[in-house]
C-alpha cells in the first residue's frame, strides 16, 4: 500500500519515531508513578494501623481487657476509617466492626494481611475494596486485629492514572498533528526548491529559489542553489559568448580568403596570373585564418575558464629572462637597445606557458613598433602593494590615451599600425591572460619624447603575489 | 621509412599519405584504434602516426595498449586538442611527439622524420658529428674542420638539436618546442634571428654553408 505523499516525508517519519520514543518513556514514567503512589498509599495505611495497634495495646496495659473491649466497641461504633476485631484465644470474635479475621494461618506473631473488603456502595450494591490489616496476640492471650481500608487511596491513584493516559493520548494526537503540520511546511519548502531544480534541469537558468530572509536552513539552501545557478548561468553565458565571438571573429578573415580565391580564379582563368601563385597565396591566407582561429580560441577559452588551468608557482624573473633571451637577438638585429631588469626572489602563481606567451606578445609589439635606434626595457619587480609587475617599456610612438582601452579589444588595430603585420589579437590575449590570473593589464605612456621618437609605451602585467 | 597512419578522417589520411609518400615513405593506413592496434602488432613500422580521437578505440588507449605489450615504436600523436593538459596526457600515454591539428604538411614530414631518427640514437653518444662539424657533449666544445667555435649556451642547445637531426628538416615550431620549450607561435620570426646568429658562427669563413633554410618548412643542417 502506498501512503499519501505527506506521510512519506522525512519530518513525518521523524515525528512518528519521536512519538514512539516519547510513548515508551511516558509508559515507563507512568509505571513508576503508579508503583510509587500505590506503595505510598499502602505504607501510610500500615503506619496508621501500627499506630492504632500501639494505642490499643496501651489501653490494654493500662485498663485490662474491660477497657480494651470498651475502646474497641467505642472505636468500631463511630464512623471510623479503621476496622477492629477483638478475638478470644481460639479466634472467636468478641467485639469489633468485622465479623471474622481475614488473617489466614495466624501463628501468634504479628502478621500483616492484604484482603478485600466488601462494603455497601452509595447505590446500595456491594463494593469490594482492597484493605490491609495487622493481627497480634495480646499479652493475656487474646487476639486483636486492626485493618485499614486503602480503597479510597487506590481510587485516587487510578484517577491519576486515567488522567495521565488521557494526557498521553492527547499528546500523541497533538504530536501527530504538529508532525503533519511541520511535514507540510517542510514539504512546501522542499517542493519550491525541487521546482527550481526541475526548471534549471529543463534548461531555464533564469529561475531562482525564493529567499525569505529568515536566515534558516531553507534560506541557506535556497541561497546556495541560487549561487550555483548564478555561476552556471555565467559560465554557460560565457561559453555562448565565446562561441559567438569565434563565429564573428572568423567570418571576416574567411570572407577575405574566399574573395581572394575568387579573384585569383578569375585572374588565372583570364591568364593574367599563374594559378600556382594564387594557390600559394590562398595557402598563406588559410594559415593566417588558422592562426587567427587559434588566437581567438585561446582568448575565448581563457575568458570562459575563469581561472587559468595548470597553475604553478614560479619565479617571474626566470620566466622574463627566458623570454628576453628569445627576443634579445631580434632587438639587436633591429638596432634596438634591450635591457632586462629583474628583481630576484619573487614568486608568482600562474600558468607559465600563458604568461610567457603574453610577455612574448608584448615584446613582439614593442619590437614591431619601436623604430631603430630606440630602446626596450623588460622589468620584473614587486610593487609596494605586494603585487608582481612584469612590464615592457619602449620608446616607440606609444598609444594615445583615448585609444588605450580600445586596443585591448579583439581585432582593433590603430591607424598607424595598418601596414605592420598582425591581426590585432595580441593585446586581447594579454588581457585575457591577465584576467585569468586575477591580474591587470596596464597601458601607460613610456619615457616621453626621446630623440624625436616617443612618447613610448609602457605595458604592465600586474599579478597578485603568490601566497 | 615504413609508416602506419591511424586516422578515422579518410580525407586527412589520404592527404598525409600523399605528402609522406612524396618524401619516399611507405604508408599503411588504419581507420580506427582497433584496426591500428592490430596492424601495428602484426607488422614492423618505423613511426606510428596516431589520431587521438577515433571511434572504437581512441588513440591514447591504443598507444597505451601497444606500450603495455612492450612495443617501443615511436608515436606521433595528432590531435585537435591543443591544450597543455591534452599534450601532457598524450605524452604520458607513451607518445613521443604531439602535433596539433590543423598542421602544415612540412611540419608533419619534419616531425615524422625526426622521430624515426630518435630510435637509432638509443645508445648514449658523447660526440655528435655532421660533416666536418663536431660537438663534444661532455667538454661542450664545438669544432668545424678543427677550428674551435665559441657558442652561447642557447646556441649550443640549438646546434645540438640541429646536429641530432642532421640532414633532416626541422621547423621553427619544433625548435621553439624542443629548444626553448614554448608551445606558442610568436608573431615575429624570433627563431630566424637565432638561426642567422648561429649560421654566422658555424658557416662564416667556410666555403660551404651547412645551415640551410628550407623554403616553407624551416632549416636543415647539411653534412
Amino acid at each position: 500500500m502506498r501512503l499519501p505523499r505527506l506521510f512519506r516525508t522525512t519530518p513525518f517519519r521523524l515525528t512518528l519515531l519521536f512519538l514512539a520514543l516519547f510513548a515508551a518513556a511516558a509508559s515507563a514514567f507512568l509505571a513508576y508513578i503508579y508503583i510509587a503512589t500505590a506503595g505510598e498509599v499502602t505504607m501510610r495505611a500500615e503506619a496508621r494501623v501500627t499506630r492504632e495497634m500501639a494505642s490499643l495495646e496501651a489501653v490494654d496495659r493500662a485498663g485490662g481487657l474491660a477497657a480494651l473491649n470498651q475502646a474497641v466497641i467505642e472505636r468500631s461504633s463511630v464512623d471510623h476509617p479503621l476496622l477492629y476485631l477483638l478475638m478470644s484465644r481460639d479466634g472467636r470474635p468478641i467485639s469489633g466492626s468485622i465479623g471474622a479475621s481475614p488473617t489466614i494461618g495466624f501463628t501468634g506473631d504479628r502478621t500483616w494481611t492484604s484482603f478485600q473488603l466488601t462494603d455497601k456502595g452509595p447505590d446500595g450494591g456491594s463494593v469490594r475494596q482492597p484493605a490491609r490489616g495487622l493481627e497480634e496476640r495480646l499479652p493475656d492471650g487474646l487476639r486483636l486485629f486492626v485493618g485499614a481500608d486503602i480503597g479510597e487511596s487506590e481510587f485516587f491513584v487510578s484517577k491519576i492514572l486515567r488522567a495521565l493516559w488521557g494526557a498521553g493520548a492527547l499528546m500523541i494526537l497533538l504530536g501527530l498533528g504538529g508532525g503533519l503540520m511541520i511535514s507540510r511546511d517542510v514539504s512546501r519548502h522542499i517542493a519550491s526548491l525541487v521546482h527550481v531544480i526541475d526548471a534549471a534541469r529543463g534548461g531555464d537558468l533564469h529561475v531562482r529559489a525564493k529567499v525569505r530572509g529568515s536566515g534558516d536552513e531553507y534560506d541557506e539552501l535556497a541561497a546556495g542553489l541560487n549561487d550555483m545557478l548564478d555561476r552556471l548561468e555565467r559560465s554557460v553565458g560565457g561559453l555562448r559568448h565565446a562561441g559567438d565571438a569565434i563565429a564573428h571573429d572568423l567570418r571576416s578573415p574567411l570572407t577575405r580568403l574566399r574573395a581572394r580565391l575568387e579573384a585569383a580564379m578569375i585572374d588565372a582563368e583570364a591568364g593574367r596570373t599563374d594559378a600556382n601563385a594564387a594557390l600559394h597565396q590562398a595557402l598563406e591566407d588559410a594559415d593566417g585564418v588558422l592562426r587567427t582561429f587559434n588566437a581567438v580560441l585561446a582568448i575565448a577559452r581563457l575568458e570562459a575558464a575563469g581561472d587559468a588551468p595548470a597553475q604553478t608557482v614560479f619565479d617571474p624573473s626566470d620566466l622574463a629572462a627566458s623570454v628576453a633571451e628569445l627576443y634579445e637577438p631580434l632587438c639587436e638585429d633591429k638596432g634596438l637597445e634591450f635591457q632586462l631588469q629583474a628583481s630576484p626572489g619573487l614568486r608568482l602563481k600562474g600558468n607559465r606557458e600563458f604568461i610567457a606567451q603574453a610577455l612574448a606578445n608584448i615584446l613582439d609589439n614593442a619590437v614591431k613598433y619601436t623604430p631603430a635606434g630606440g630602446a626596450i626595457m623588460l622589468r620584473v619587480r614587486r610593487r609596494s602593494s605586494g603585487d608582481v609587475e612584469i612590464s615592457v617599456t619602449d620608446t616607440g610612438p606609444g598609444i594615445p590615451g583615448h585609444d588605450r582601452t580600445r586596443v585591448v579589444e579583439r581585432f582593433v588595430r590603430l591607424e598607424n599600425s595598418r601596414n605592420a603585420p598582425g591581426a590585432g589579437l595580441g593585446l586581447s590575449l594579454v588581457a585575457a591572460v591577465a584576467g585569468a590570473h586575477r591580474g591587470q593589464l596596464e597601458l601607460d605612456e613610456g619615457p616621453g619624447a626621446v630623440d624625436g621618437g616617443g612618447p613610448g609605451l609602457r605595458v604592465a602585467l600586474v599579478f597578485p603575489m603568490a601566497s | 621509412m615504413k609508416l602506419l597512419i591511424v586516422e578515422d578522417d579518410l580525407e586527412a589520411a589520404r592527404a598525409m599519405v600523399t605528402g609522406l609518400s612524396e618524401r619516399g615513405h611507405e604508408c599503411v593506413t588504419a581507420p580506427d584504434g582497433e584496426a591500428g592496434l592490430k596492424t601495428a602488432r602484426d607488422n614492423r613500422f618505423d613511426v606510428l602516426i596516431v589520431d587521438r580521437m577515433m571511434p572504437r578505440m581512441d588513440g591514447v588507449t591504443m598507444v597505451e595498449t601497444l606500450r603495455g605489450g612492450g612495443d617501443q615504436t615511436p608515436v606521433l600523436f595528432l590531435s585537435a586538442l591543443g591544450e597543455i593538459n591534452d599534450r601532457v596526457a598524450g605524452l604520458n600515454a607513451g607518445g613521443d611527439d604531439y602535433l596539433v591539428k590543423p598542421y602544415a604538411l612540412a611540419e608533419l614530414q619534419a616531425r615524422v622524420e625526426a622521430l624515426s631518427r630518435r630510435r637509432e640514437m638509443g645508445s648514449v653518444q658523447t660526440v655528435l658529428k655532421v660533416g666536418d662539424l663536431e660537438m663534444d657533449l661532455i667538454s661542450r666544445e664545438v669544432r668545424r674542420a678543427g677550428v674551435e667555435i665559441d657558442l652561447q649556451p642557447r646556441e649550443f642547445q640549438l646546434l645540438e638539436f640541429l646536429m641530432r637531426h642532421g640532414g633532416q628538416s626541422v621547423t621553427r615550431t619544433m625548435l621553439l618546442e624542443k629548444v626553448w620549450e614554448y608551445h606558442f607561435d610568436p608573431q615575429t620570426n624570433v627563431i630566424d634571428v637565432h638561426i642567422s646568429r648561429l649560421r654566422s658562427k658555424i658557416d662564416k669563413g667556410f666555403e660551404r654553408a651547412m645551415l640551410q633554410t628550407v623554403r616553407g618548412a624551416g632549416y636543415r643542417l647539411e653534412a
